[in-house]
């Protein structure tokens, strides 16, 4: 049984590991991951006793607190009852000493009488234990590669056999094979153990653990269960983290954190970077509590949900074209609505912006419940349609278009509207200079057009973005320019999107959550990466069918850009 | 194989398969090519020191024995001496006796001691080869074992205060050293004898005349060991400091190793290697060193036999001195080569 409690390491003064606070049952494995910095290896250190930083807090293996132990009682315990590999496992061997010779001395300093034919004995089980050919036993570390050197430094660590095993970066310089195989091996060896590994390696993480550990500049911000953590991250840093981290997991582009990790920011550790802060995140710490079966510290309980909508119902005459939906879009996410035209979608999105009156069920924006769309509805929630003509009157210069949103909630005067309509025109990367301001929309591109509707959408700075087909009228490349354009703006405000397409292939590109609509209702909604590559309804699998695919032998049964071939998709058939 | 502009490359990197009968090969020519290095070196010694004397100008007889010889010297003993050097023959056939001469041990015949070169040299060898490898042992073991524990130390105080004194003692050349050290234990407190390797006509044998010998081998040595003891110091001490960072020392530490395991086993036996070369590098410092040592205190070594011999222009001797040195010089450098693939199995990998 392993207890940290209250685990702090400063160097020079710096406080890096800022009251770390875990329990450990043996069995229990527990990714530490962050980002270069967050304190990952401090922390690994300072459990071994080998930091340099001044430690405070405690420590506890089985009820003794280590901490308090001298160098030698401390020296008793590394390596028998805690082991630790290093990263770096180039020069982690002592290069003048056999394999064997090195994994035989970590046997024998913990032994009290001499005994030679067990320590052989056992040197050869933990050869056999790691999988490494007894002969390279006679080799020195410059002879092995790098998986070898591994597997030799994790006999070490097993060597006697220790209650807690910590892994710092164990896969990090080896190439997807051998990763492949450690990761196996560790997974293997780990069991029965209390596992500690420290990773920025977020798929390594996912395989080797069980329970994950969110460190960020020195505090855990979230900790859960590894599988549940990654699939729905709540707290906004772990969220980052895993956009930012590839994988075949999640479709879409990889997103960074604005920003840059600081030790010692007041309040919140993330609260210079975070987009959903409030003024008491730079004021206090956040406790780190419980809340649905997750350990999260945040001051809004994580990501804050923006609009919740609940059986939600909207008529016309007698026909609900929107048919009791139930969804919840999350403060810098993106929903991809997904149906065929007629499915609802453009009605759900227009009785969330009150276009048309909500016949039945509820919705909430920021937990009030939505019932006058006032000024300050408009300031939080907009939406660009898929033809700019609709956002901007055909009356309007650019310049006008922008601003205009700005002349009706009052902000500021002449020049400064201009400034920032100005800002907002770079953001999109349309040009400033003042023949552009003064163009018409018919003189300007239907891709200019539709960034002139974006900047006009963004000038208010709202939190929600309803994205009605914006991109299907113009060509690819620009698509794809505007699109990133979107996740670019998403990454540094917080924007959340519901982004409304009928093409299942863009959204899984841009959306962290699919939602797939059929006749008013939602048939079936999860992360974009599970509904586009296990989808359960009938109908999604369908328009998975039919999406644009490269590959003729692919998913898609279509030659690449071909029109389907096969009954066409009507909703009535399902 | 082409790069991404279309150019060759020089071949693939993996799964090249060479013969092991042509690994064997190359391993065999690296070490003859190790050896042949030695053998020219060897062979340029030997030229040298049969060409230098008779390029100089005038009787090369007289450039080999001197003025002072040549007129003590009987007209027989002079032709047979002539003879003997071929002097009266062509250059190769001047070669050829030289070097049968010299595989017979002959270097020469000393007018001054009335004897071969040689065996007056070996008379005096012994008492060198003692001073010398006893300095070279002890002070590159002191070095290593202050290094160490200094580095292991870096910036506390015995760390700070080994530095400072050792420094200092290294400010001192030897013979000063050996001044000092005679005139306060020899003169001032009496405690080690004035000069000499053992006390003549004691007719002592066994335990008495091991203690005799050491005990006139005290200071002269100390005048040496303290001097030459910073340079393997300091190199140990810089050594270990950057090994002590490498991460396989930590690995050690977090096996459990001890703080002495740690210290010498894996940082410490890291730091060897340099210190074994410097140490081949300091024999010939050691040399000039004995040789100054053993003038100051007037030890019947090779150093003072030089001296002498200059003093008395003993030409032959003195040739035959400097070639033993050379070759002393080479055969330390080989030894440190040698030393050192059995240190680091890296090095042996990469030969
Ligand atoms: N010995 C030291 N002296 C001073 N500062 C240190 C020391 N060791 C680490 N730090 C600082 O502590 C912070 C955390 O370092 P740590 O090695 O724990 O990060 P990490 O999360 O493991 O990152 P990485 O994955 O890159 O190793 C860094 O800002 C680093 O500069
Ligand atoms: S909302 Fe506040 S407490 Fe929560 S992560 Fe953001 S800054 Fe930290």
């Amino acid at each position: 049984m392993l207890n940290i409690q209250d685990l702090k390491v400063s160097y020079d003064g710096a406080l890096i590991l800022a009251g770390v606070d875990l329990d450990l049952l043996r069995g229990d494995s527990l990714a530490i991951i962050g980002e270069s910095g967050a304190g990952k290896t401090t922390l690994g250190l300072a459990l071994m006793g080998l930091g340099e930083g001044r430690v405070s807090g405690r420590v506890l293996l089985d009820g003794k607190d280590l901490t308090t132990l001298d160098e030698v009682a401390r020296r008793r315990i590394r390596g028998k009852e805690m082991a630790m590999v290093f990263q770096n496992v180039e020069d982690a061997l002592n290069p003048i000493m056999t394999v064997s010779d090195q994994i035989k001395e970590a046997i024998d300093v913990h032994r009290e009488r001499g005994d030679p034919g067990y320590v052989g004995d056992r040197v050869r089980r933990l050869f056999r234990a790691v999988g490494l050919d007894e002969a390279k036993g006679r080799s020195f570390p410059h002879q092995l590669s790098g998986g070898e050197k591994q597997r030799a430094l994790i006999a070490m660590a097993l060597a006697n056999d220790p209650q807690v095993l910590i892994l710092d970066e164990p896969t990090a310089s080896l190439d997807a094979v051998t990763k492949a195989e450690i990761t196996r091996l560790l997974r293997e060896r780990m069991e029965n153990k209390i596992a500690l590994v420290i990773t920025h390696d977020i798929s390594t993480a996912a395989r080797l653990t069980d329970k994950m550990a969110v460190l960020y500049a020195g505090r855990i911000v979230e900790l859960g269960d590894t599988q549940d953590l990654l699939g729905s991250p709540r707290h906004p840093y772990t969220r980052g983290l895993i956009r930012s981290s590839p994988n075949m997991t999640t479709p879409k582009d990889l997103q960074g954190i604005p920003g840059r990790m600081i030790h010692g920011v007041s309040g919140c550790p993330f609260s210079d970077r975070c987009t959903q802060r409030i003024e008491i995140c730079s004021e206090a710490v956040p406790p780190l509590v419980e809340a649905g079966g997750r350990l999260i510290a945040c001051h809004r309980g994580g990501i804050v949900p923006l609009l919740e909508l609940s059986r939600v119902v909207t008529r016309f005459g007698g026909l609900a074209a929107v048919d009791g939906v139930d969804l919840t879009l999350y403060e810098g996410e993106t929903i991809a609505l997904v149906g065929e035209s007629g499915s609802g979608k453009t009605t759900l999105a227009k009785t969330v912006i009150g276009l048309f009156d909500l016949a039945e069920g509820e919705m909430r924006l920021e937990g009030e419940p939505l019932v006058r769309r006032d000024r300050d509805f408009y300031r939080k929630v907009q939406m660009i349609y898929q033809n700019p003509k609709e956002s901007i009157s055909h009356r309007m210069t650019v310049l006008d278009a922008v601003t205009e949103p700005l002349l009706i909630q009052k902000v500021g005067g002449a020049a400064e509207r201009i400034e920032i309509a100005k800002r907002v025109l770079e953001e999109v990367e349309l040009s400033t200079d003042e023949a552009f301001l003064k163009r018409y929309p018919h003189q300007i591109s239907g891709g200019e057009a539709q960034r002139v509707a974006i900047a006009r959408a963004l000038v208010l700075n709202p939190k929600l973005l309803i994205a009605d087909e914006p991109t299907s009228a113009l060509d690819p490349s620009v698509q794809a320019k505007i699109l990133k354009l979107l996740l670019d703006i998403q990454e540094k405000r917080g924007l959340a999107i519901l982004f409304i397409t009928h093409d299942i292939a863009l959204a899984r590109k841009v959306s962290d959550r699919l939602a797939v609509m059929l006749k008013g209702k939602i048939v079936e909604e999860g992360s974009a990466g599970g509904v586009t590559t296990a989808p359960i309804h009938p109908y999604t699998m369908r328009l998975l069918e039919v999406a644009p695919d490269l590959d003729p032998k692919g998913r898609g049964m279509s030659g690449p850009w071909a029109v389907p071939e096969g009954p066409t998709i009507r909703a009535r058939e399902f | 194989m082409e790069d991404q502009y279309g150019r060759p490359l020089e071949g693939p990197k993996v799964g090249w398969d060479i013969p092991k009968a042509t690994v064997r090969a190359w391993a065999l020519l690296r070490r003859a090519a190790f050896f042949t290095n030695y053998v020219v070196a060897f062979l340029l010694i030997l030229t040298l020191n049969f060409v230098l004397p008779r390029l100089m100008p005038g009787d090369p007889f007289q450039a080999i024995y001197g003025q002072e010889a040549l007129l003590a010297m009987t007209p027989q003993l002079k032709a047979q001496l002539i003879e003997r050097l071929s002097l009266d023959q062509s250059m190769g056939q001047q070669f050829v006796a030289y070097i049968l001469a010299l595989v017979q041990g002959d270097l020469g015949y000393s007018y001054y001691y009335n004897q071969q070169v040689l065996t007056v040299i070996l008379d005096f060898l012994p008492w060198t080869l003692l001073l010398m490898g006893t300095a070279l042992v002890l002070s590159t073991l002191a070095g290593l074992v202050l290094g160490i524990e200094s580095g292991y130390r870096r910036g506390r105080s015995l760390d700070k205060a080994l530095l400072a004194s050792l420094m200092f003692l290294n400010g001192f050349p030897d013979f000063f050293m050996g001044i000092v050290l005679l005139l306060f234990f020899g003169v001032v407190f009496g405690v080690v004898p004035l000069s000499g390797a053992l006390t003549p006509y004691s007719g002592l044998e066994g335990l008495a005349l091991v203690r005799d010998i050491l005990h006139h081998l005290l200071a002269p040595l100390a005048a040496l060991v303290l001097v030459r003891v910073t340079s393997p110091y300091l190199l140990t001490r810089n050594t270990m400091i950057t090994t002590l960072r490498e991460n396989f020392v930590m690995t050690a530490r977090s096996k459990g190793c001890t703080e002495g395991q740690i210290k010498y086993r894996h940082a410490g036996r890291n730091s060897l290697l340099p210190v074994v070369t410097s140490t081949g590098l300091m024999v010939p410092q050691m040399i000039t060193g004995a040789l100054f040592v053993e003038i100051v205190f007037t030890y019947p070594g090779v150093g003072w036999l030089l001296y002498n011999s200059l003093l008395t222009r003993d030409y032959p001797l003195i040739q035959g001195i400097l070639l033993m040195v050379t070759l002393a010089v080479l055969l330390a450098n080989l030894l440190v080569d040698l030393l050192y693939l059995k240190i680091d199995p890296r090095v042996s990998d990469a030969r």
